[in-house]
């Protein structure tokens, strides 16, 4: 992996503070800037598992009918056209005449287009090359394909076994979601309100059926209405469970006179079914090809919508797109070839087809970050380590963090890492910056790295070394070095949280043009504002000791 | 901090609307083939401008639009089939801001805008593929597939694995013209 630098999104955590950056879990807490979104109106950074979402159109994936939304209940889900998918492989199929395909190319694809031959018809599979004559399902007509087979669907025992578990819940999920409406005031239900009902009904039934097992409440602050749930009858299965003790056994006898393993359908094919279906490869049934679906999104506390699709399912425009990339700095991190290796004649890690660099134990690396401004307006931009544990030693520079949890630390000794301590500007956004083949382009070179700067003597002042402190500037980018010491025992990876401040003017009374034609600050005092929020930085795998001397023989 | 991705000078031919075309890629039947401008074809890429219909004068057979990449060694060969007896192929669109990986295979009908293959795909005959649409690498689609716009897929047979962000079309983009603005001659 090269080395990356993803952003936090608190999640509405009462603690804005970040999960230490090298734990497996903290993953879910992190992401890249383009998958963030940004809520004006809370002025808060959310992301795709915080915003609430609703499904604004369905759509086919391979037919890419839109299909209205009062059919889609009906149709379950699936297309209700002539899109199925092979049970075998789970490649499209399509609808070929009894007369045999040409064969032409081998592959027997070439007759799909044209459904003209002779009935009957059926599905093939032009990729695994599973037919539905395989399994007894043939089609008279090339069309309405679908409704032949939902008919078989409607009637297959979970179809059946969901009507009678709708049924059981329908009078309860009016009920509640009347209440719901009739409920509270629009200001003070914000949270209750995207508790779906279904989702409160399996809720309720669970808590019920299962001692032990506390009802699902987002927020436990919340009113303790008491649910109709007492109210709710018993549901009683169409089919006993535990009753199939004989198709149990038909399972084992078949399993013990297969001869080919192909004969049984794999997990992958079985288990995306409701209900236990047969284990024979011969019995696999093609598939109704699922919907999609496209969504809105709201931020899930004030309800503003941040995203929102234009109707057409294969439009990739949005009437409304509030994406964490217009708002905050986007930032990425290199390392640039380090002097020590080069003087070992190891490979510098830019030339490293694999993007992995390898930071060698109890050696010190330069890195660059650089930044880069969506605003009309400069910034002054801050950076600093935030330090997971408790400053133990409180002596260490302001830049500097230790690393590792308790449990790690004989195995994970630390590194520090320095940043520019100062605040540092960037300048403006302007069209006029975007592109155009300009070889200032790209950025500083490793060669040159840092001593040449034009920029850098400015600002590094007393900065630990020449490395750190503001390398280079143009147009809306500021380049931007740092250091790491990695101690002579690590492992693992150079990891940490950094804390990004930006200071910028806010404009809200001023129109966007007048804003991005005229840098102009006389005329009012400007109001700055600051936004804070964290990253992690990603620099890559430490090369243990051992590994590294067995490199320099 | 995005480093040049240098070739030497004399490897490509540059056109008047800024496409690179290397001096080592196979076009066959270039007056069939429209590049719509800082378009790269890349070393030992072949495409196949000479399978057009069959009749006289000469069709457009593919076409590719602005901020394309045809990766190293890559087929792209228009798709066919026999329609009521008769053998033919058909012409290949692809748009703007796409990019095919290395060692990839193209018989698609359609591309759409701001897609990216990856590298050793196999794009099969006639398949369709929407805008900001993205094929993982080493990734097998059948002939016929449709491909919904800002999908990812993967895998063999290629399967739909998740929705992409919202913010594609501007990632691709950037990508596509920063590859083009590196991909410079060493000596100028
Ligand atoms: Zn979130
Ligand atoms: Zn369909
Ligand atoms: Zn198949
Ligand atoms: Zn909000």
């Amino acid at each position: 992996m090269a080395p990356s630098i993803d952003y936090h999104c608190p999640c509405l955590a009462s603690s804005p503070a970040p999960p230490p950056p090298h734990l497996p879990s903290s993953s879910y807490s992190f992401h890249p800037l383009h998958e963030l979104f940004f809520c004006e109106e809370c002025d808060a950074v959310r992301c795709n598992r915080c915003v609430s979402v609703e499904v604004s159109g369905y759509y086919c994936p391979n037919c890419l009918f839109e299909v209205p939304s009062a059919s889609v209940r009906a149709e379950k889900n699936r297309c209700a056209r002539n899109c199925f998918m092979c049970p075998n492989c789970r490649n499209t199929l399509s609808v070929v005449p009894s007369d045999p395909p040409d064969m032409d190319d081998g592959r027997g694809s070439t007759a799909a287009l044209n459904a003209v031959g002779e009935p009957p018809f059926f599905l093939y599979c032009n990729h695994c090359r599973w037919d539905s004559a395989e399994v007894d399902i043939t089609f008279e007509k090339p069309t309405g394909l679908a409704a032949q087979l939902q008919k078989h669907e409607d009637s297959a025992p979970d179809s059946l076994e969901f009507e009678r578990l709708k049924e059981h819940f329908e009078p309860f999920l009016r009920a509640s979601s009347s209440s719901a409406l009739a409920g509270p005031t629009p200001a003070s239900h914000s949270h209750h309100a995207h508790v779906n009902p279904i989702t409160a009904a399996a809720s309720s039934a669970l808590a019920r059926d299962i001692p032990g097992v506390a009802k699902y409440a987002p927020h436990p602050r919340g009113r303790r209405d008491k649910g109709p749930r007492d109210e709710m009858s018993e549901y009683r299965s169409r089919v006993e469970v535990g009753g199939t003790s004989a198709m149990g056994e038909a399972d084992v006898d078949f399993m013990r006179r297969i001869e080919e393993e192909s004969e049984v359908a794999a997990v992958e094919q079985r288990w995306a079914n409701s209900w236990a279906t047969s284990l024979r490869t011969s019995d696999l049934k093609p598939l109704r090809i699922p919907l999609h679906s496209k969504k809105s999104k709201r931020c899930p506390t004030c309800r503003h919508i941040l995203i929102k699709p234009e109707q057409k399912a294969q439009s990739v425009r949005f009437k409304i797109k509030l994406v964490a990339a217009n708002y905050l700095p986007s930032m990425t991190v290199a390392l640039p070839r380090p002097l020590d290796i080069v003087r070992r004649g190891a490979r510098p890690p830019a030339d490293d087809p694999s993007g992995t660099p390898g930071l060698h134990a109890g050696s010190t690396y330069p890195f660059q970050i650089a930044l880069t401004n969506p605003l009309y307006d400069p910034i002054q931009v801050r950076l600093s380590v935030q330090r997971q544990i408790p400053p133990a030693v409180s002596a260490a520079a302001a830049a500097a963090a230790t690393e590792g949890g308790a449990t790690e630390k004989s195995r994970r000794p630390p590194f520090a890492v320095s940043l520019p301590s100062s605040a540092f500007p960037i300048a403006a956004f302007a069209e006029a910056w975007e592109y155009e083949d300009d070889e200032d382009m790209f950025g500083v070179d490793g060669d040159e790295f840092g001593l040449e700067s034009r920029d850098g003597r400015e600002t590094q002042g007393k900065a630990k070394s020449k490395t750190v402190g503001v390398l280079e500037k143009r147009a809306n980018v500021t380049i931007v070095g740092g250091e790491v010491v990695i101690g002579k025992d690590a492992r693992g990876e150079v990891k940490f949280n950094m804390l990004v401040s930006y200071t910028y003017r806010s404009d809200d009374a001023l129109p966007e043009d007048e804003v991005r034609g005229t840098p102009s600050r006389t005329s009012k005092a400007p109001e700055m504002k600051t936004f804070s929020f964290s990253t992690a930085v990603n620099l890559g795998p430490v090369v243990p000791r051992e590994e590294n001397r067995m490199d320099t023989d | 901090m995005d480093a040049p991705i240098s070739y030497p000078k004399s490897d490509y031919i540059e056109t008047d609307t800024g496409n690179k075309v290397s001096r080592r890629a196979t076009i066959s039947g270039p007056q069939n083939i429209i590049l719509g401008g800082k378009t790269v074809i890349s070393n030992g890429a072949i495409i196949r401008g000479d399978l057009k219909r069959t009749g006289p004068g000469h069709a457009v057979v593919i076409s590719l639009g602005r901020y394309c990449l045809v990766g190293e060694g890559c087929v792209m060969r228009p798709p066919y089939k026999t329609y009521r007896g008769n053998f033919n192929y058909y012409p290949m669109k692809i748009g703007d801001h796409v990019h095919i990986g290395a060692g990839s295979v193209v018989e698609a009908a359609t591309i759409g805008n701001h897609v990216e293959v990856g590298k050793n795909c196999v794009i099969g005959k006639f398949t369709i593929i929407k805008d900001c649409a993205k094929i993982a690498d080493n990734t097998i689609i059948p002939p016929n597939t449709v491909i919904p716009a800002l999908a990812l897929f993967s895998g063999s047979p290629g399967r739909f694995i998740e929705d992409l962000p919202e913010s594609t079309q501007e990632m691709v983009e950037s990508r596509t013209k920063s590859y083009y603005t590196r991909f410079q001659p060493l000596d100028r």
